[in-house]
This record gives structure tokens, C-alpha cells and sequence, in this order.
């Protein structure tokens, strides 16, 4: 936890001169969507912390559990309470780079990104596509990868197994502003 | 005999039944009503910024998923997916508490210009480079 912050503010402030070469956005949007026979799951973070070095390509995203938002107030609270355990993990967070940054474009705006995805204080590599808009005044990315439930060892109690997927659908809308 | 066997079903019936509402209804439970419910500790904006800065774990176990009410300045009001964001901070320093407002306040969001003293209530959520509250109202 300690470590993310440090590449957060690493990001923001080691390259104090070179201010303009930092997007941020502190409204990112990610949720996640689970899909079972008995009923689907969704939750929204509308809070999301991101952070991309325009130099580099690097990326640092930091988000609160309890940040998203569930239809049911009873799934939200089994999922902070019993599923995440928000009270001794409360951030998700991510940490990467964009691959080719320096090379895209209106036209070209398909790569990759790749990094470490740390959820319930789990670390998994994650690799997945993206759509990066470039504007003057702005960086969007845009995306969506699956993870495993059990990559992260979350443990889902057996009474409703059948409620939850096993492999669930993040999507990801952050739209960086520059950072002053 | 017959009237008896009756009434034993029709209470088995009626305790089935009465679990079934009671489930759903738990299933169903609303989300907290930020605007009813009272704040569990109401404090100025810089004191609960100060106070996640010291000790982030233990601050976030005393306030996160609780209703608090905060007192700052305003230093930013902007929207959100249709929503209102007041963005709470002292001039010159570096964090803030940003209150994502809910959708009923959003009128009254309008009347307040940056540096306006206001009170807001809301659910706190942690701790980023910014505390980050949810579920907020006005509180006059």
C-alpha cells in the first residue's frame, strides 16, 4: 500500500519542473460487472485516482473499495464486509505503463497497456488493450479485461456461488485532465 | 381432528410466508438515507484532512462507511455525470475532500461561490490524495 503511494507521488512530483507532462484525473470511472444465471452484479466507482507520466508512458491508478457503489445495499456490504475486506485492504490500485505512448495518435489510437493489478492485497499481472484519446487538453483511456475471483483470493461463501461469476468483467473510462 | 391439522398448516404457511417477506425485505434493505440519518462525528474539513495525513489506517477504521459531517471552505464546484462535486479546501494547501453530492442537492449546489463556508454530511469512503466522501447533502 505504502509502495503505490510512493509511485503516485513519485509520478506526480519527482519531475517537479516538468509539470505539463503529468495528466491526472481524481473522477476516473472503473466498474466491475458479474454475470450469473441467478442475477447480474454491478458496481461503480466514480472516484478513481489516475496518474500517466506523458514522458514515459507510466501509469499509477489508486481507487477506494468502499468508493463502489452496488444497486443493493445488502451486495455492497457483503462485498466490503465479507468479500474484499475492505476494513484491511481499502485501495485497489494499478501500476504500469502504456506501451508505445510516444507513438500515438488521432489515427492510431490502439495499444496496450500492462502492469500489476493489486486487489485484496493480491498482485496479478494484467495485459490488456486500450483506446487512448489524445486531446490538447487531455488523455482518455478507455478499455475492458476480465479477472478471476480466485486470482485474487477472494473467498465466496458457498450459499451463493451461484450467484457470483467466477471470472468477472472490469471496465475502465479514466479521462485525464493536465496536471498544474 | 380435521380443524386442528388445518390450523397447523395454515401456521407453517403463514411462518413461510412471513420468512419469505422478511428476506426479502433484508435482501431489498434501502442504502443508508444520508439526508435522515444523523452524522456519527461532525468536524472541520482540515481537522479530518489532518487527521488521515497523521495515521491513514487508523482514521480510515474511525470514519470510512460512517456518516460525518464536515465544515470547509469551498474551493471548486463542478459536475459530474449530472451530479455536483464540491471540492472543500483551504487556499494553499494540498488536500481536499471532495463531496460527490447526491442528485437532490444539485440545485442547491449552485447558490455557493468558491470560498463560501458551508456543512456537508456524507459517507466517507477513505483516503486517496484527497478524502473522498459519497452520498452527500447540503446541511444548512
Amino acid at each position: 500500500m505504502k509502495k503505490i503511494h510512493l509511485i503516485v507521488f513519485a509520478l506526480l512530483f519527482y519531475h517537479g519542473i516538468n509539470a505539463q507532462d503529468k495528466f491526472l484525473t481524481k473522477e476516473g470511472y472503473v466498474s466491475f460487472f458479474s454475470h450469473s444465471l441467478v442475477e447480474d452484479i454491478k458496481a461503480d466507482n466514480n472516484q478513481v485516482l489516475s496518474v500517466i507520466d506523458t514522458v514515459t508512458g507510466k501509469i499509477a491508478i489508486q481507487m477506494l473499495m468502499r468508493s463502489f457503489m452496488f444497486k443493493k445495499a445488502l451486495m455492497q456490504e457483503h462485498f466490503n464486509e465479507n468479500y474484499v475486506e475492505s476494513y484491511k485492504y481499502p485501495k485497489a490500485t494499478f501500476s504500469g505503463e502504456i506501451i508505445n505512448f510516444s507513438d500515438l495518435n488521432e489515427e492510431n489510437d490502439e495499444t496496450e497497456i500492462i502492469g500489476t493489478l493489486t486487489v485484496h492485497g493480491e498482485e496479478k499481472e494484467i495485459r490488456t488493450k486500450v483506446n487512448v484519446e489524445i486531446r490538447e487538453d487531455g488523455i482518455r483511456l478507455k478499455g475492458d479485461f476480465n479477472v478471476d475471483v480466485a486470482d485474487f483470493k477472494i473467498k465466496i461463501p458457498s450459499i451463493v456461488a451461484n450467484n457470483i461469476a467466477k471470472t468477472i468483467k472490469v471496465t475502465f473510462e479514466l479521462d485525464h485532465k493536465p496536471y498544474k | 381432528m380435521r380443524n386442528r391439522t388445518f390450523k397447523i398448516i395454515f401456521g407453517f404457511l403463514l411462518l413461510a410466508a412471513l420468512g419469505l417477506v422478511a428476506s426479502i425485505y433484508y435482501y431489498n434493505k434501502p442504502h443508508v438515507d444520508v439526508q435522515k440519518s444523523e452524522a456519527t462525528y461532525v468536524l472541520s474539513a482540515q481537522n479530518l484532512i489532518d487527521q488521515y495525513r497523521n495515521n491513514e489506517t487508523d482514521t480510515d477504521k474511525k470514519y470510512s462507511e460512517t456518516v460525518i459531517q464536515v465544515k470547509g471552505k469551498v474551493f471548486e464546484i463542478s459536475t459530474l455525470k449530472g451530479n455536483s462535486v464540491i471540492t472543500l479546501k483551504d487556499e494553499g494547501l494540498e488536500s481536499s475532500i471532495i463531496c460527490h453530492m447526491l442528485p437532490e442537492d444539485n440545485k442547491r449546489t449552485l447558490q455557493f461561490k468558491k470560498g463560501d463556508e458551508i456543512n456537508v454530511k456524507g459517507i466517507c469512503t477513505g483516503y486517496l490524495m484527497d478524502v473522498i466522501m459519497v452520498r452527500c447533502t447540503l446541511v444548512d
